[in-house]
């Protein structure tokens, strides 16, 4: 079973310096032996658990409450403060659509590149490109430089490049809400298809999204995980949640009109 | 960490630096007409500036004198394209990580590349000057040393160097946006002291061994020794600069990957 755990995290906690001054920064690099120059804010304490192959694992939250910090942690791209996680075979995440796309370069060439940064080989790439052009449907502005694209289209290639990118694990933070609809559509149907081999990790408050893909859910709420079980419960859940603070709120601001 | 390390991250991520180079020098001159062509008539209409005023408006240097007014501007253009390619590299190096912000936060981009696409984008220019200088060479001497072909072996040790020089100046720039402001007001006064508008033999024999300690003046010398003199570099010198230049790679590269996953929080 233990052979099969492609993602784990082990009490990953993220904190990140907060300081006060801009010069500060420097400091703590010169000095940081003897002196601290910040206050450490943490963003993530104690997030643990694990994703088996071929599970499809949503995470949901409010806005700031980590989910961002943890994809980042779980891609590589940033250092958890404590704890530990270990990722098996090649990961494609799509954190932002277009992120490092060349407006001067054609859609071509930076379908090139998004591949390589991806850690494709060129020649990989190059076997995939027709495909790419046809799963982004940006027809022949695909040899045009991406200044020319509106932001439907560079957004539908980017998507085209990660889908094409023979992943083994797919990490997704809500770039699912821009293009039209049938795209969009294009998309779920892409990671519906992706979700019968490969594993999946993606935040979203698409709930319904998340309710018809995902095996199970994480709620991440301030920091830490408030609930981890299948995706039915925890969806639930969260509405509860979510609904009765807007009721809350409604209540309150119903008797703030009343009072005043 | 063995000394091969940064050679083994660089062909892992060969692809990616290949791609990235492609788009630098593909967006460097498009949407202009004359397109590459400017390349060549940047480092043509410098020669020919020196060459012109040298001989017209300010004295020659003692060193120079019996070579004459066309060789004296090959030496400076020899300097010149060393010094540019440094301080290209000095002036960028500082800003590449913010100028990759995006990337870097939001893909799995590893940021150590973009040393290596910094310095071989800055080279491919320095070539090309390195062309012009070849042709003028022919021109007015009718021959090229053939200490021409070690060239080889003082310019990877100078592309190492500024690699490292890269990665230092990339790593310290991203907690402070004041290194590329250090870098605008120390480079030139750098120039100075690297002799470029003279010789090393111009400078008073007890502060010779001082201007020694400038890597890129002993990178300025040897280079004019295979390019120009038919010499071969003192050997001294030429260990000591081709040492000094292996630990800053090898020390700037650590530094950056020990610093690496931090970045991403600060920029």
């Amino acid at each position: 079973m233990s052979s099969d755990l492609v993602i784990s995290c082990d009490g990953v906690g993220k904190a990140f310096q907060l300081y006060m001054r801009r010069n500060d920064q420097l400091k703590q690099a010169i000095f940081g032996h003897w002196k601290q120059f910040y206050r450490q804010h943490w963003v993530l304490r104690d997030v643990s658990f694990k994703v088996h192959r071929g599970e499809k694992v949503g995470i949901i939250g409010r806005n700031g409450a980590g989910k961002t910090t943890l994809l980042q942690i779980i891609c590589g791209i940033t250092r958890p403060t404590q704890g530990n996680v270990n990722v098996v075979g090649r990961v494609a995440p799509i954190l932002a659509l277009g992120a490092g796309f060349d407006l001067e370069l054609t859609g071509r060439e930076n379908a090139l590149i998004g591949g390589a940064i991806l850690g494709m080989r060129r020649a990989a790439v190059e076997a995939r490109l027709d495909a790419i052009a046809a799963f982004a449907e940006i027809g022949d502005f695909f040899y045009q430089p991406l200044k020319m694209y509106s932001t439907g289209m560079a957004a539908r290639l980017a998507f085209a490049v990660c889908a094409h990118a023979d992943a083994d694990i797919l990490i997704i933070d809500e770039a699912l809400s821009v293009g039209d609809a049938a795209f969009a559509a294009k998309c779920d149907a892409f990671i519906k298809e992706f979700a019968t081999q490969g594993t999946i990790l993606v935040v979203s408050h698409d709930l319904e999204l998340l309710a018809t893909v995902c095996d199970r859910v994480i709620w991440i709420e301030d920091g830490a995980v408030r609930k981890l079980g299948t995706a039915e419960h925890v969806i639930a859940d969260y509405r509860k949640s979510v609904e009765g603070r807007a009721a809350a709120k409604a209540l309150l601001l119903k008797r703030a009109a009343a009072s005043s | 960490m063995t000394p091969l390390t940064p050679f083994e991250n660089a062909w892992h991520y060969r692809e990616l630096i290949r791609a990235v180079v492609r788009r630098e020098l593909a967006v460097r001159f498009r949407g202009s007409i004359l397109g590459w062509l400017w390349a060549i008539f940047g480092p043509l209409v410098m020669l020919s500036a020196y060459t012109v005023i040298f001989s017209n408006a300010v004295g020659v240097p003692a060193s120079a004198k019996q070579g004459g007014v066309g060789s004296y501007a090959l030496s400076i253009f020899t300097g010149l394209i060393v010094f540019n390619l440094f301080s290209e590299l000095a002036y960028r190096s500082p800003g590449l990580l913010h100028e990759h912000a995006a990337v870097i936060k939001k893909s799995i981009f590893p940021s150590e590349t973009l040393a290596w696409t910094a310095a071989i984008r800055a080279s491919v220019y320095a070539l090309i000057s390195l062309a012009v200088l070849f042709v003028f060479e022919l021109a007015l001497t009718f021959w090229l040393p053939p200490t021409c072909l070690l060239l080889p072996f003082v310019v990877v040790p100078f592309f190492l160097f500024l690699l490292g020089i890269s990665w230092f100046l990339m790593a310290l720039g991203s907690f402070t946006r004041d290194v590329a402001y250090l870098m605008i007001s120390i480079v030139p006064v750098f120039m100075f002291a690297t002799p470029i508008f003279y010789s090393i033999e111009d400078v008073p024999p007890h502060l010779r061994f001082y201007v020694h300690f400038n890597p890129i003046g002993n990178y300025v010398e040897m280079i004019r020794d295979v390019v120009l003199f038919n010499r071969f570099p003192d050997a001294l010198l030429y260990l000591g600069t081709v040492g000094g230049s292996l630990l800053v790679f090898f020390f700037s590269y650590r530094f950056f990957m020990q610093y690496k996953a931090v970045f991403v929080d600060v920029i």
